[in-house]
């Protein structure tokens, strides 16, 4: 062992130097080949994936925090929506209802008017009708009774102040 | 120690085949290690991906407090084969030693100063060869008159004293250890039963001191590349 550290050019070993370097390049070269580069790449990718998962997860919330309240607005916009329409129906069925009533009370009132005026057309019609044969009837017994031919005229206007009379005193 | 090694002439080179051998074990091993880790590897980590991101992590976190800014992220795969190279390669001497017919074959690989040497000198090479490429050949050269130019040779001395303390260090705690270890087992077989018995719990704690050491050595290692990368990457 003490040779080798001595320095002579025949003792020393310098090959293995040169032995030392090519295995340890081999080696090196095949680790990178088949352990290094593999896991290497898979670390760098998982912390890519971790990175883009954390990114995706911020945008994922901040995107429900929005539906959220979107969701929110909406149902409160629905909730002032009902009340509105239960409001507008309410008005149209007031309206509705003054409508039908005023409509049935013009009507029952025309309805009123109609056989007021009828009555009175009718009772009017009947006093025409009864004077003209009261006439007739008093002016025939009239002539029966003085058997004289009386103008006709003349008697009948006599007659119709008599029953003009007679009607004021009736309505008296 | 009276160790032996069988040397190998290939090239014009001589080659320690107890070294070789180590290293070839060592590599072997962090290979299996990392490749069985990283079996399944999913966006859900199961246990053993846990276990292979939890070692990257750390020598993720060694090059990052060396090379605070985005820079450093070049040199994590270099923090991580060599922590864990040279981890293992401390711990092999601790449980599998092998010697046959007198001869060591397999030993902890950073035992021995050239195998140091040769982990510092990459590092040392990584360091120089990213100054170069961000400050330019003659940017380079000109950091080692900075802050002051009286500061010039004591910054070429720096070179070589930083590549003989990272290597030695790491080469003077793991064989001093295996040392150690030696010693309490020549004591073991000194006196029979008795010294056996004695050197049991002896051996024990300095195998778990040994532990300890080792991993603070390659995480001492670690660092200690990174700070001089960063150190050639900045400019005083």
């Amino acid at each position: 062992m003490a040779g080798l550290l001595v320095l002579g050019a025949n003792q020393v070993a310098l090959g293995d130097m040169l032995f030392i370097l090519i295995s340890f390049i081999v080696l090196a070269l095949l680790v990178k080949h088949f352990a290094w580069g593999p896991v290497t790449k898979m670390m760098d990718a998982r912390s890519e994936k971790i990175t883009g998962d954390l990114d995706y997860a911020d945008q994922e919330r901040s995107r429900a925090e929005k539906l959220a309240k979107e969701r929110e607005d909406a149902l409160k916009n629905s909730r002032a929506e009902a009340v509105e329409i239960v409001n507008k129906a309410k008005e149209s069925g007031e309206t509705q209802e003054k409508s039908i009533v005023s409509a049935a009370h013009s009507e029952a009132e025309e309805l009123r008017q109609r056989a007021k005026s009828d009555a009175a057309k009718a009772r009017e019609d009947a006093m025409a009708g009864a004077q003209n044969d009261i006439a007739n009837l008093s002016l025939e017994i009239a002539s029966k009774v003085i058997s004289k031919e009386l103008n006709a005229d003349d008697q009948k206007s006599l007659i119709d102040s008599y029953i003009k009379e007679l009607t004021v005193n009736e309505t008296k | 120690m009276d160790d032996k090694y069988k040397f190998v002439e290939f090239l014009g080179l001589r080659f320690n085949v107890a070294n070789d051998l180590s290293v070839l074990v060592s590599a072997v091993l962090v290979f299996i290690l990392v490749f069985a880790l990283s079996r399944k590897v999913t966006m859900r980590p199961g246990k053993a991906q846990n276990v292979l991101e939890w070692m990257i992590d750390f020598t993720n976190g060694i090059v990052k407090s060396a090379i605070p800014d985005g820079s450093g992220k070049q040199f994590n795969l270099y923090a991580f084969v060599l922590f864990l190279f040279i981890f293992v390669s401390n711990q092999l001497g601790l449980f599998f030693q092998l010697k046959v017919g007198g001869f060591t074959y397999v030993k902890s690989p950073t035992s021995n100063p050239l195998i140091t040497m040769g982990l510092a000198t990459v590092s040392l090479l990584i360091s120089h060869y990213y100054a170069v490429k961000k400050f330019g050949f003659g940017g380079y050269l000109a950091n080692y008159a900075r802050p002051v130019k009286f500061l010039l040779p004591i910054n070429l001395l720096e070179e070589f004293t930083n590549f003989l303390t990272l290597s030695l260090r790491l080469y003077g705690n793991i064989f001093a250890g295996e040392v150690l270890l030696a010693l309490i087992g020549t004591v073991a077989k000194s006196l029979g039963a008795v010294t056996f018995v004695a050197a049991m719990p002896l051996a024990m704690v300095w195998q778990g001191f040994s532990v300890f050491i080792g991993a603070i050595q390659a995480y001492v290692f670690t660092t200690l590349s990174m700070v001089y990368i960063s150190r050639k990457m900045e400019q005083e």
